[in-house]
């Protein structure tokens, strides 16, 4: 039954993944228009990269139950947050008062359709792993219901 | 416990479902990560090994990963599919188990109670 435990914690790591892939895309989408930032010029796509814990030896997986999230094997994290490279598209607006001597405002580089598809994804792999846990869930209430009925 | 080696072995068989269900859910909560690759375990030698053990905890059975799954670009070979349907395979294996576990209890039971 410790690894019924063991996958809900799995899961749940990965919702939380998948929650902040969501939360960076929603982020990416509200400051499409951004021009303005605390560093100066517009605002930088944003990206997240999960890795994988490291697999540790099969035999080992019922010793971690007790561990911090994140810490199992084959838990998911997001390991950073890196900034998109791509240079900010230029749009010609010289009445804009963020626009350079030439009249040109630098917007950020955002495709909607890159963000939706991407918030998408976000949204059906939290499904998933939702689903999962729901099996976690039966098994464990079937391995109560041997207690139960016998 | 040991009324009979059934039960041990229906023991070993639902600790061997509800491992490979832990790995099934690892494989789902990496479907998005880069470079990972599907994990599973051989159900039937491991499932042999417990029969031949007579349900003894003394099996550890081990994680491979597979590698001839078509692999995405970003070297990540899960699919989803796959996982999906192994899932609610693993669930109704273990529903299986505990009713077969049930039904040797019952069974003790009746030859309990009967006069």
């Amino acid at each position: 039954m410790g690894s019924f435990f063991g996958m809900m914690n799995i899961s749940a790591s990965a919702l939380n993944a998948e929650r902040q892939r969501a939360e960076i895309s929603s982020v990416n989408l509200a400051n499409a228009e951004t021009t303005r930032t605390a560093d100066g010029g517009p605002y930088v796509r944003k990206e997240v990269v999960f890795s994988t814990s490291d697999p540790a030896p099969f035999g080992t997986v019922l010793d971690q139950i007790g561990a911090p999230l994140g810490n199992l094997p084959g838990s998911v994290r997001v390991a950073q947050v890196v900034d998109d490279p791509t240079p900010p598209v230029k749009r010609y607006e010289p009445g804009n008062p963020d626009a350079d001597k030439s009249g040109y405002v630098q917007y950020p580089a955002i495709d909607p359709e890159t963000e939706m598809v991407d918030l998408m994804n976000a949204v059906r792999s939290y499904q998933l792993n939702a689903s999962a846990v729901s099996a976690a869930k039966q098994m464990i209430q079937e391995s109560i219901d041997i207690l139960r009925t016998t | 416990m040991s009324t009979s080696p059934l039960l041990g072995m229906l023991e070993g068989y639902l600790n061997l479902v509800g491992e490979r269900q832990q790995l099934v859910v690892a494989n789902m909560a990496n479907a998005d990560t880069p470079g990972y690759h599907t994990r599973d375990l051989n159900f039937q030698s491991a499932m042999q090994q417990v029969i031949n053990s007579g349900g003894a905890p003394t099996m550890q059975p081990t994680a491979l990963q597979l590698t001839d799954l078509p692999e995405r670009p970003d070297g990540n070979n899960v699919n989803i599919d796959r996982e999906g349907m192994l899932l609610s395979q693993m669930q109704l294996q273990y529903q299986m188990g505990v009713q077969l576990i049930k039904e040797r209890f019952h069974e003790l039971l009746t030859a309990i109670q009967e006069p």
